[in-house]
């Protein structure tokens, strides 16, 4: 039971007694809380799920500390009876309705079909591409999260995506664009099943993929584009609830993504890169006014995250600052009292925003 | 039985099991096909002996290996040859030489259309072109060719030793090839003595 369920359970007893709520009432919420409590990660099944894992690191370390010992065909047939016998648990699993457990065996299989690759590529002394192979995983568990509902199974089919698009990448250093279509197949699977955390997921690993153009196109040279996209998709959060309230709930989200997609790449062309004087204060003039831009909007549309990233990147900004100024263009004790200055000038400005949309209130620490 | 079963199960249940049975019969047959594919190739391949030249690291993810290179592993471009992009496959003929070991007859970014019964064509992929110093025209084109035969996995924490073999030029490699030039390790051999030798299966 939950801490919100325990005291509840106290509450709606006292608030019977006293007359507020009929005993049907009592009984209704008391259904109510148990259905939604249901879904929920308790501490016995999050034990349980981390036993499970621990058994599985032992066991996976006995077979490979006594794996060269064993002859081929017992090593392929323990490969396949681990494969058949986690999805067959999981669906035993599921069946019993433990489906926290059924994901777990989903995953155990996920790894024993991702391990086989790779371990059979051992035996038969198979070279090939290895970035093949973690494809070729991240399929596999694409399919076993779309066939069998699993939304584990999908974020693990995301990280290979990942994965195989940041080895290819690193392989050859060019842009990898397959990597979009991977990403666009394990993505309409998360849509399909309505996962909100998945989706985040994905979008934190197509706005990964957009940095990384900064550093792909044109020789290194990209992170102006990469500038471009982010505003233009901040720009698109802003003005999706205009164009059809469906969108509003995605709006903050999509300014939150498009403004810390713009920071990377103003990030990199003001820190990575090399620009002259004048363009480095330029950029930084431009990233602060965006990191403000954040804030004020993080506390116009009462986003803390928001708010948070705003906070985050004026950080980093400054910090970065400070390093590539110190002992260069101005000392370091004139860079702090002119940064302490602008911060408290911030605070004004913030304190002013923040009484401006909830006329008497005092600003939450 | 097995039809007295499903015939028993609520529509769910039908669907769960269907589900749980595409997914590992899945992903079982993509493995089962990786050891098919390559049984095939060791079985009836033709083979082949290549001599092993030296190197060694270790991989990310498949444990203790040796690092193999060949003599083919670097063709010499007759003068005049089109010289391949990075990347593109290479056809090597090779031929038995006076010993046990083949060797590179000749080399071309074409397969080869007709060959000699004594003759075995192998593909590779062009890894690097080295192309003559300005002031050494003469010298010919390198051509730096992979053919996927170059990791040997050994169990682990024998590589030094075999390492050491093979730095001492006393190994050749035993090859399977298939009639697209596709090639797979089949075994090492030491003074003519089988090393590694394993069962297909």
């Amino acid at each position: 039971m939950s801490r919100y369920a325990k005291r509840l359970d106290r509450d709606l007893v006292r608030w019977r007694e006293a007359g507020w709520i009929s005993t049907d009432g009592e009984t209704a919420i008391r259904r109510d809380v148990a259905s939604a409590e249901g879904g929920k990660l308790d501490l016995a099944t999050a034990l349980g799920v981390l036993g499970a894992v621990l058994i599985g690191f032992g066991a996976m370390s006995f077979v490979a500390a006594h794996w060269s010992e064993m002859p081929r065909l017992f090593r392929l047939a323990l490969i396949f009876g681990g494969l058949f016998a986690s999805y067959g648990f999981a669906g035993a699993l599921f069946e019993r309705n433990h489906p926290t457990f059924a994901h777990a065996a989903i995953l155990v299989g996920v790894s024993i079909f991702g391990a086989g690759i790779m371990l059979i590529a051992q035996m038969f002394h198979i070279e090939g591409h290895p970035p093949d192979a973690v494809l070729t995983w991240a399929l596999g568990a694409l399919g076993a999260g779309a066939i069998l509902r699993s939304n584990p199974a999908l974020a693990v089919a995301m990280l290979l995506m990942c994965l195989w698009g940041g080895w290819e990448t690193s392989d050859d250093g060019s842009t990898f664009w397959p990597f979009l279509l991977g990403w666009s197949a394990v993505t309409a699977a998360i849509a399909w099943r309505r996962w909100e955390a998945g989706l985040h997921l994905a979008a934190v690993a197509l706005a990964l993929w957009i940095v990384s153009l900064g550093y792909t196109l044109f020789h290194g040279n990209g992170h102006g584009i990469v500038v471009i996209i982010g505003l233009l998709v901040a720009a698109a959060g802003i003005a999706a609830p205009h164009i059809d309230a469906r969108f509003a709930t995605w709006s903050t989200t999509g300014l939150a993504y498009g403004l810390c997609i713009a920071f990377a790449g103003l990030f990199a062309l003001q820190f990575i890169k090399d620009p002259s004087l004048g363009a480095f204060v330029l950029l930084a003039i431009l990233s602060l006014a965006l990191v403000l831009g954040g804030v004020a909007l993080g506390l116009k549309l009462v986003s803390p995250a928001l708010l948070w990233l705003g906070y985050a990147g004026f950080s980093i900004e400054v910090l970065g600052i400070y390093f590539k100024t110190v002992g260069t263009l101005l000392g370091s004790s004139l860079f702090f009292l002119s940064a302490g200055v602008l911060v408290i000038l911030l605070s004004v400005i913030a304190y002013r925003l923040h009484t401006r949309v909830q006329p008497g209130a005092e600003v939450a620490p | 039985m097995i039809r007295k079963l499903i015939g028993d199960m609520t529509p769910e249940r039908r669907s769960l099991w269907l589900a749980v049975a595409v997914v590992a019969l899945g992903q079982a047959a993509v493995l089962g096909w990786m050891i098919w594919d390559r049984v095939a190739l060791l079985a009836g391949g033709r083979e082949v002996v290549l001599e092993v030249v030296p190197v060694d690291p270790r991989s990310l993810f498949r444990g203790d290996y040796v690092n193999l290179g060949y003599d083919i592993s670097r063709f010499k471009l007759p003068p005049g040859a089109p010289v391949p992009e990075r990347d593109a496959p290479f056809y090597i003929t090779l031929r038995k030489g006076s010993g046990e070991a083949w060797q590179a007859a000749s080399g071309s970014t074409q397969r080869p259309a007709q060959m000699q019964p004594d003759e075995v064509m192998i593909k590779g992929q062009v890894e690097y072109v080295s192309r003559p110093m300005a002031d050494q025209p003469e010298q010919p084109v390198v051509v730096g060719l992979h053919y996927g035969i170059e990791s040997f996995f050994v169990p682990e924490g024998t590589g030094r030793e075999l390492e050491k073999m093979v730095g001492d030029k006393k190994i050749s490699a035993l090859i399977a090839i298939d009639g697209a030039g596709q090639a797979a390790i089949k075994g090492l051999i030491s003074g003519g003595q089988r090393v590694y030798d394993e069962p297909l299966l």
